[in-house]
């Protein structure tokens, strides 16, 4: 089911937050944690600026790297 | 300096097709330290460079790589180069740059590795093989002013002496009167011991007498501990964890600051109010952390219509945050010692008491407006006339200088008349002893989507305001709030986009202070989110930064709108001297009536009593 979801994603996911850490390490090690604990493995870190409450992180999974199969182009194969 | 003896030799080498403004920047600080540097040119082959490292035998190699594809691979095998050529163990090889993480270094066996922000101060310490001193660069700060050198002397004479009979006008018509808003206010101010009520001593003549002025909402909690119905007590475990947050990270909390000009940029406010005293917190301590100044309490609009206040640490799940003792207690001490606090009283039943709250926990600044209030926030406007005087008299007492918004622009009321209520409460200010700030709105009001005065661009009127206040007053200025209200849609880039353009213009201006929102100011569909809040926070700063000491410039437009302005103020101003009182003016429309949206309101109707 979330492939079908993401199958629309044009060529990644950013999730943007802020997370309560207490170094710029850990909010990295945090976000990266939190990308794969939701299945993406194609996974970096885009942004991240830590100062004494946490990290505000811009954490992005790629779905499709140029060069992929792009199920949107399938998807539409598909449909004609 | 460094002494012959420690001096190094450095190469700085880009391993990049074009990239070296990074490298060249630290050449400077390198050799402004008296090291000897060889920069090489981008995108030669590795070969070349390991080549140039055998003749040259550097200290220490600063090789940096901005583009990240293929990163890892190009300089595992440098790493393999150089250590092939003996090179390995006779220099430093350090890595830096945009595509360059401290891990990575570690990963493929270089000595150090320094991302994206590290500063030159920090490589030439490396360098130099001593600590990096972070706190000599360290942002200093303290707690802002606003209103010091401003004498309040009035530059518009004809105005000035319609302000001073006004203002004489207002001061005669509250003689005699009180309310319960007042009488709480002064139990409060006399009977309510801070240090005692810390210690947990309740004193019950206080408590008695208080209770007997509330509603019965309020009531309820001094008889019977009755919460709001609103609201639930956040229990002891969850205050001891936000007590063990706080600790925590307050010994991590660094001074931060948005400005790039000291001496030209204003102080910057977030308004908060979550609902949640522990997320109120939270956000204040994030956005410190990214340079605010200053924060702005935003109670509940039920809080304004409820006469009393309850006690106890409050949560609920509604826009703006419960004033109670314990709440802002907490709150107060969340803050960094030089974040500016204000604490709103301007516009409800319990205005003058919220004062004395405010004053007594430690605030630092507080917001009273009688027209606002009156004429679009519900409260009656005889209620909050004598209320208001008191509130004043209040702040004068505690040393709180107060804003006067001017939120009746939001309701559709033109800006002379919302600027001719606030003129008239800064004059109130004035004569009580006072320090009052002018609150113009940076907003795409009712009036001008309507009228067109921002067609062309949002600079023009904005501008005309703060020059009309300054023809008329020598007194400070803090446009809001938030500044480019109605100016925000609910896309991040967008809405952050605008909140720092207009804070580019009050910059400009010249201005004491703005307050800004957040990238969710447009979405009403939740609260706002700790991200959103740092979006405007940075844009802002880039905006300061990109300006410096350079300036928006207004059309000539700004001007003779100015000029319009003030002639419009003094006319309202004559109608208001020559209404039966300062009460029957807002009654009657004269500072904004019921066809461009105000409304008098019945909050409080009734409720004056002879004293």
């Amino acid at each position: 089911m979330t492939e079908a979801m993401l199958s629309h994603v044009m060529d990644a996911l950013d999730v943007e937050t802020f997370l309560v850490c207490s170094s710029e390490n850990e909010g990295k090690d945090r976000a990266i944690g939190l990308m794969r604990s939701l299945g993406f493995q194609d996974v970096d870190i885009v942004y991240i600026h830590y100062a004494g409450p946490g990290a505000r992180v811009r954490v992005r999974a790629y779905i499709y790297r140029p060069g992929d199969n792009y199920a949107w182009v399938t998807a539409q194969e598909s449909r004609q | 300096m460094v002494t012959c003896l420690e001096r190094r030799k450095i190469l700085l080498v880009p391993l990049d097709p074009v990239h070296d403004i990074g490298l060249k920047m630290i050449r400077r600080g390198l050799d402004k330290a008296g090291h000897k540097t060889l920069l090489l040119p981008p995108d030669l082959p590795s070969e070349e460079i390991i080549s140039m490292m055998s003749k040259e035998q550097p200290d220490q190699v600063l090789i940096s790589r901005t583009l990240g594809y293929g990163v890892a691979e190009l300089l595992a095998r440098f790493a393999d180069l150089a250590d092939a050529a003996g090179l390995r163990d006779k220099m430093g090889l350090v890595i830096g740059g945009m595509a360059i993480r401290p891990e990575l270094a570690a990963e493929l066996g270089f000595d150090a590795g320094f991302g994206p922000g590290t500063s030159v101060e920090e490589v030439v310490a490396y360098v130099e093989g001593r600590p990096y001193q972070r706190d000599a660069n360290k942002v200093k700060k303290t707690k802002a002013d606003l209103t010091a050198n401003y004498t309040y002397q009035y530059r518009h004479n004809a105005i000035g002496e319609l302000l001073d009979r006004i203002a004489d006008g207002i001061l005669g018509w509250v003689q005699g009167k009180t309310s319960p808003a007042i009488q709480r206010s002064r139990l409060r101010d006399n009977l309510w011991d801070i240090e005692q009520w810390r210690l947990g001593n309740i004193n019950k003549d206080f408590t008695e007498a208080y209770s007997a002025l509330c509603d019965p909402i309020a009531e309820a909690y001094y008889r019977s501990g009755e919460v709001h119905p609103k609201t639930r007590q956040l229990r002891a475990e969850e205050i001891e964890r936000l007590e063990a947050y706080l600790t925590d990270t307050k010994s991590r909390m660094e001074p931060a600051k948005v400005q790039h000009w000291e001496e030209g940029q204003p102080k910057v406010f977030i308004q908060y109010g979550t609902g949640c005293p522990f997320m109120d917190i939270a956000h204040i301590k994030l956005s410190e952390a990214w340079g605010a100044d200053g924060v702005v309490h935003f109670d509940p609009s039920w809080g304004a219509r409820t006469e009393g206040f309850i006690g106890d640490f409050l949560t609920h799940q509604e826009d703006g945050s419960v004033i109670t003792p314990e709440n802002l207690s907490w709150t107060k001490a969340g803050l960094e010692e030089y974040t500016l606090w204000q604490v709103r009283a301007h516009r409800g039943l319990n205005t003058p008491e919220t004062v004395v709250l405010a004053g007594k926990l430690g605030a630092d600044l507080t917001k009273i407006n009688i027209a606002y209030g009156s004429l679009a926030a519900g409260t009656d406007p005889a209620r909050l006339t004598v209320d208001g005087v008191e509130s004043i008299k209040m702040a004068a007492k505690y040393n709180l200088p107060f804003d006067v918004v001017t939120n009746e622009e939001l309701a559709g009321v033109p800006a002379h008349k919302a600027f001719a209520g606030m003129l008239i409460v800064a004059a109130l200010g004035r004569k009580l002893g006072g320090r009052p700030i002018l609150q113009p709105l940076f907003c795409y009001s009712p009036e001008v989507m309507i009228s067109g005065q921002m067609e062309q661009n949002y600079i023009d009127f904005n501008a005309a305001k703060i020059k009309a206040l300054r023809k008329i007053m020598d007194a400070p200025i803090w446009p809001g709030a938030p500044i480019g209200f109605l100016t925000q849609t609910e896309d991040r880039v967008q809405s952050s986009m605008t909140t720092s353009l207009h804070a580019a213009l009050a910059a400009s201006l010249r201005v004491d202070a703005i307050s800004i929102a957040s990238s969710d100011e447009a979405y009403s569909g939740g609260p706002i989110v700790a991200a959103s809040r740092l979006d405007t926070l940075t844009a802002v700063k880039e905006g300061f930064r990109f300006f410096g000491e350079g300036r928006v410039e207004a059309t000539s437009m700004a001007d003779r709108w100015a000029d319009e302005m003030v002639q419009n103020i003094e006319k309202v101003l004559k109608d208001v001297a020559d209404a039966p009182s300062f009460v029957d003016a807002l009654y009657n429309g004269i500072l904004g009536s019921k066809e461009e949206g105000a409304y008098p309101g019945r909050g409080g109707r009734d409720t004056i009593q002879v004293e």
